[in-house]
C-alpha cells in the first residue's frame, strides 16, 4: 500500500504565494479529502504531487519517491485534473488508446475502464459531443487505465448529475476497499462527509487541519462549521 | 511513447488534411512554371519543377509545429506529461515520429512532382531526363527538406507553445524576415539561414546568383536548427509549470 506524503510544500508564482509550508499525509488505503475554498491552493498542491508544477520549497512523495522518478507512472498513480484536456475530434476510446500506448497497457484494459466509467456505448463518439459529466467519466477512466494503487482526483464531482455523484461515490468506495490510496479535492462538503475517511483542509495556501474525519465529526453540519471556522 | 505519438496522429483528421495540401501546391506550382513559359527542353526547368517537392515543406513545418503547440492548445499536454514526466523524452519521441511522417509526406510529394512534371513534359513535347543524377538528388533533397522542416516545426512549436503565434512566426520568417536578414548579412553569410539551407538541400534555388551551401551542407544546417530549437525548448519553455 502506497501513501502520499507532502512535506513543507511551498509554491510562489511571481509575488503570489499559492501554497505555504503545507505538510500532510494521505494514508495508504484510505480516501483523503483535500478541502478548501476556491483559490486556496488545492489544485497547485495536487499538481506538485504529480510533477506538473515545480515546488519552490519542500517536496511531495508517492510511496517515498517523487512522481518524476516513477518508471511507469500511470501504473502507480492515476490522475484526473480539471485542466486535463481532450482533443475534440478524437473518439473517447482512441483517447484512452493513446494513453495506453504510452505505458504499454493492453487494449483490453481500455475496454474495461470504458465499462467501469459507463462509457461503452459512447466509446466511438468524438469527445466534442460529450457533456461535462461524460468528460469527467472519461477522465476517471483514464486515471484507472494503469490499474494504479494511488488515485489523485481534482474536483471529480464537477459536472456530475445526482446519478453520476452516486456512481462516483460507490466507485471511490470500491476502489478504496481494494486497498487503494485516494486523494480527492472538493468544495462540496456534503459529498465529502459521505465519501472520505481522512480530511485535509487548506485555506489561503496554508494548512488548517489534517486528520481523520471522525476527529471533526461525521455529520455534514459538524464538517461545515469546522470548515467555515478554519478557513475564515 | 513512440507508439503513443503515432496513435495521436492516426486518431485525428487535422494533420492529414494539412499534409494533403502539399500535393495541391506541388501540382499548382509546376503547372504555373510551365504555363508561365518554362522551357521544357531546359534541364534547369526540369530541376525547378521537381524542386517543388521541397517547397511543399511549408506544410510539413506547420504539421510539426502542431505536435507540441497543438497539445498545449487542447490541454492534452497534461496527460502527456503524466505519462512521461521526463519532458525531454516527450520531445525526442515527437521529433522521431514527426520527422519520419514528414519524410513519408515528402515521398508522396516527390511522386506527385515527378508525375506532374512527366505529364507536362509529355504535353509540351519535352523529354524528361530521369537518368540525370540531378533528378534524383533534387527529389531526395526535397524529401529530406520535408523531414527536416517537420522536425524544426516540433522544436519551434515547443518553444512558442501558442500554435497561432508559432505558425505566424514561422511563415513570417519564410516570407519576409529571412529575405531581409539575408540582405543584411550578405550572401556569404545568408546561406547559413534556414530557408537558404533548405534551398540548398531541396535544390530549389530560384536566385541563381545566391551562393548556397552544398546540398549535404544544407541538410546538416537544417538538422542543426532542429536540434537547437528542440534543445532550447527543453531547457526553457517546456520546464515551465503546467497549470
Amino acid at each position: 500500500m502506497v501513501a502520499i506524503e507532502v512535506c513543507g510544500l511551498t509554491k510562489t508564482f511571481g509575488r503570489v504565494t499559492a501554497v505555504r509550508d503545507v505538510s500532510f499525509t494521505a494514508p495508504a488505503g484510505l480516501i483523503t479529502g483535500l478541502l478548501g475554498p476556491n483559490g486556496s491552493g488545492k489544485t497547485t498542491t495536487l499538481r506538485i504531487v504529480l510533477g506538473l508544477v515545480r515546488a519552490s520549497a519542500g517536496e511531495a512523495l508517492i510511496g517515498g519517491v517523487r512522481y518524476a522518478a516513477l518508471a511507469r507512472p500511470r501504473r502507480v498513480v492515476g490522475a484526473m485534473l480539471e485542466s486535463t484536456g481532450f482533443h475534440p475530434g478524437r473518439r473517447a476510446r482512441d483517447h484512452l488508446r493513446v494513453l495506453a500506448a504510452a505505458d504499454g497497457i493492453p487494449e483490453r484494459r481500455v475496454d474495461e475502464v470504458l465499462d467501469l466509467a459507463g462509457l461503452t456505448a459512447a466509446a466511438r463518439r468524438p469527445v466534442r459531443q460529450f457533456s461535462l459529466g461524460m468528460r469527467q467519466r472519461l477522465g476517471l477512466a483514464a486515471a484507472m487505465l494503469g490499474d494504479p494503487q494511488v488515485l489523485v482526483l481534482d474536483e471529480p464531482a464537477n459536472g456530475l448529475d445526482p446519478g453520476g455523484m452516486a456512481w462516483l461515490r460507490s466507485t471511490l468506495r470500491d476502489l478504496a476497499a481494494q486497498g487503494r490510496t485516494i486523494v480527492v479535492s472538493s468544495h462540496e462538503l456534503g459529498e465529502v462527509t459521505r465519501t472520505v475517511d481522512h480530511v485535509v483542509i487548506v485555506s489561503a495556501g496554508e494548512l488548517r487541519f489534517a486528520g481523520p474525519l471522525s476527529d471533526i465529526g461525521p455529520t455534514h453540519t459538524a464538517l461545515e462549521s469546522a470548515f467555515l471556522s478554519l478557513t475564515h | 511513447m513512440i507508439r503513443s505519438e503515432f496513435r495521436k496522429l492516426t486518431t485525428v483528421r487535422g494533420p492529414w488534411l494539412l499534409l494533403a495540401a502539399g500535393p495541391l501546391l506541388v501540382v499548382a506550382g509546376i503547372t504555373g512554371l510551365v504555363e508561365s513559359g518554362g522551357n521544357v527542353h531546359d534541364p534547369g526547368t526540369q530541376r525547378a519543377a521537381l524542386a517543388h517537392t521541397g517547397l511543399a515543406a511549408a506544410f510539413t513545418l506547420i504539421f510539426g509545429i502542431l505536435a507540441v503547440a497543438g497539445e498545449y492548445r487542447h490541454s492534452t499536454i497534461t496527460d502527456t506529461y503524466l505519462s512521461s514526466p521526463r519532458r525531454g523524452h516527450v520531445i525526442g519521441s515527437k521529433l522521431a515520429v514527426y520527422a519520419l511522417t514528414g519524410a513519408v509526406a515528402g515521398l508522396v510529394y516527390s511522386g506527385v512532382a515527378l508525375a506532374t512534371t512527366a505529364a507536362w513534359w509529355a504535353e509540351r513535347g519535352g523529354h524528361l531526363q530521369l537518368s540525370a543524377a540531378g533528378t534524383w538528388l533534387t527529389l531526395a533533397g526535397g524529401v529530406a527538406v520535408n523531414a527536416a522542416f517537420a522536425a524544426i516545426g516540433v522544436g519551434l512549436g515547443a518553444l512558442i507553445r501558442n500554435p497561432a503565434a508559432a505558425i505566424a512566426a514561422a511563415l513570417a520568417w519564410l516570407a519576409v524576415i529571412e529575405g531581409i536578414a539575408g540582405q543584411l548579412l550578405g550572401s556569404s553569410r545568408a546561406r547559413w539561414l534556414p530557408f537558404y539551407a533548405s534551398e540548398a538541400l531541396g535544390r530549389s534555388n530560384l536566385q541563381a546568383t545566391a551562393r548556397l551551401l552544398p546540398q549535404w551542407g544544407g541538410g546538416l544546417m537544417l538538422l542543426a536548427y532542429a536540434a537547437v530549437f528542440a534543445a532550447a525548448a527543453v531547457f526553457t519553455t517546456l520546464r515551465r509549470d503546467v497549470t
